[in-house]
C-alpha cells in the first residue's frame, strides 16, 4: 500500500517537474535571445540595442538569435553572424583588438595617471607642510614682545 | 611658472571643448560607415515578386538567375518617404539601361504585410524592373542593412561592388553605373 502510494507521489513529482521544465524552457531561451540582443546595435535606431527597441527589424534580429540558439550555435557565432553582415558597428560592445583597443585602455590608463599624480602632489603637500618656515628673525621679535607685553 | 599652468589649462579646456563641439556637430557618423560586404559576394536570395512582373520572371526571383550580370539592388518601404523621391530616378535610369545587360531589382523590406501598399507605391512610379518582397527582413539583415532606402552596385563577378545609403540620386548613378559597365 505504502509502495504504491509512493509510487503515485513520483508519478507527480515526475509530472510536475516536465510541466515545469517545459514552462521553463521558453523563458530560459528567451533570457538567451535578449542577453545577446543586448549586445547588439539596432541597426535603424538610435542609440538602442535590439533588446530594446521595438522596430520591426530589431524584432526581426531577435527571431534570429532565437533561430540559432534553436539551432544549437553559441553566442559567439551568433554575434559573428551579425558583425559579417554588418561590421563591428553592430557590437555594441567594441571588440578588444585594433583600434577598439583605445576605448578600453585609455579610461583605465587615464585613471592611473590620475590616481599617480594625486599621490606624488599629495605628498609633495605633505612634506612642504612639514617644513620649517623661514620667518624673519624681526617678525619673530616683535611677536615675542607683544605676547611679553601681554601675559599678566 | 604660473603663466605656464595656466597656458596648460586653456591648452586642455579648449582641447576638450573642441572634441566636444566637434562631436556636436557632426551629424549622424554612424549612417556613414562603409558596408562591410563591400568586396565580397552579395548575399543570395531568392523572394516572392509582385504579379505584374511574373509573366517575364515567374512568381519568385533568385539572385542566381542573375549571375554574370551586373545588377543595382535597391531597397525601400512603403512608409519612407525618400524612397518616394528616388524611384522617379531609379526607373528613369532602368529606361535608359535596360537594354544593356544590368539588372535593376527593387527589394520591398522592413514593411511587414504592407502588400497592397508595395503594390500602389509599384503603380504610382510604373516601376517595370522587377519588385521582389522581403516580408520578414531576412533578407536585410542578410545584406547589412541600417535602413531603407539603400542601393547595392553588384559586379558581374556578384561581389558587392559599392552601396548607397539614403535616396539615389542622377549623380549616383551616373557614376555607379558607370563604374558597373566598365
Amino acid at each position: 500500500m505504502g509502495g504504491v502510494r509512493l509510487l503515485r507521489f513520483g508519478a507527480g513529482l515526475a509530472c510536475l517537474l516536465v510541466l515545469a521544465a517545459a514552462l521553463a524552457q521558453p523563458v530560459e531561451l528567451d533570457t538567451r535571445v535578449f542577453a545577446i540582443a543586448r549586445q547588439l546595435r539596432c541597426p535603424v535606431c538610435t542609440s538602442e540595442s535590439v533588446a530594446d527597441s521595438s522596430v520591426e527589424l530589431a524584432q526581426q534580429m531577435r527571431q534570429i538569435i532565437k533561430a540559432q540558439l534553436e539551432e544549437g550555435r553559441s553566442e559567439r557565432e551568433i554575434l559573428a553572424f551579425f558583425q559579417a553582415r554588418y561590421g563591428d558597428w553592430i557590437l555594441l560592445d567594441p571588440p578588444k583588438r585594433g583600434l577598439h583597443l583605445l576605448v578600453w585602455v585609455l579610461p583605465v590608463a587615464g585613471a592611473a595617471v590620475g590616481v599617480g599624480a594625486l599621490v606624488v602632489l599629495g605628498r609633495r603637500w605633505v612634506r612642504r607642510s612639514q617644513e620649517p618656515v623661514a620667518v624673519d628673525p624681526e617678525d619673530v621679535a616683535r611677536v615675542r614682545s607683544e605676547l611679553e607685553g601681554r601675559s599678566p | 611658472m604660473r603663466s605656464r599652468g595656466l597656458l596648460m589649462t586653456v591648452l586642455v579646456v579648449g582641447a576638450l571643448g573642441g572634441l566636444f563641439a566637434f562631436g556636436l556637430l557632426r551629424g549622424e557618423p554612424d549612417r556613414d560607415i562603409p558596408s562591410a560586404l563591400i568586396g565580397r559576394p552579395a548575399p543570395a536570395f531568392e523572394l516572392p515578386l509582385y504579379e505584374r512582373y511574373a509573366p517575364e520572371y515567374g512568381p519568385t526571383l533568385a539572385l542566381s538567375e542573375l549571375a554574370g550580370r551586373p545588377l543595382v539592388v535597391n531597397f525601400w518601404a512603403s512608409w519612407c518617404a525618400p524612397c518616394y523621391d528616388e524611384a522617379p530616378v531609379l526607373q528613369a535610369y532602368w529606361r535608359e539601361y535596360q537594354d544593356t545587360d544590368v539588372v535593376f531589382v527593387g527589394v520591398q523590406t522592413q514593411d511587414r504585410g504592407k502588400r497592397a501598399e508595395g503594390r500602389a507605391f509599384i503603380e504610382q512610379f510604373g516601376l517595370t524592373f522587377p519588385n521582389v518582397v522581403d516580408d520578414d527582413s531576412l533578407v536585410s539583415v542578410d545584406w547589412g542593412l541600417f535602413g531603407v532606402p539603400e542601393t547595392f552596385f553588384v559586379a558581374r563577378d556578384g561581389t558587392v561592388l559599392d552601396k548607397h545609403i539614403g535616396p539615389v540620386t542622377p549623380e549616383v548613378m551616373d557614376r555607379q553605373l558607370a563604374a558597373l559597365l566598365r
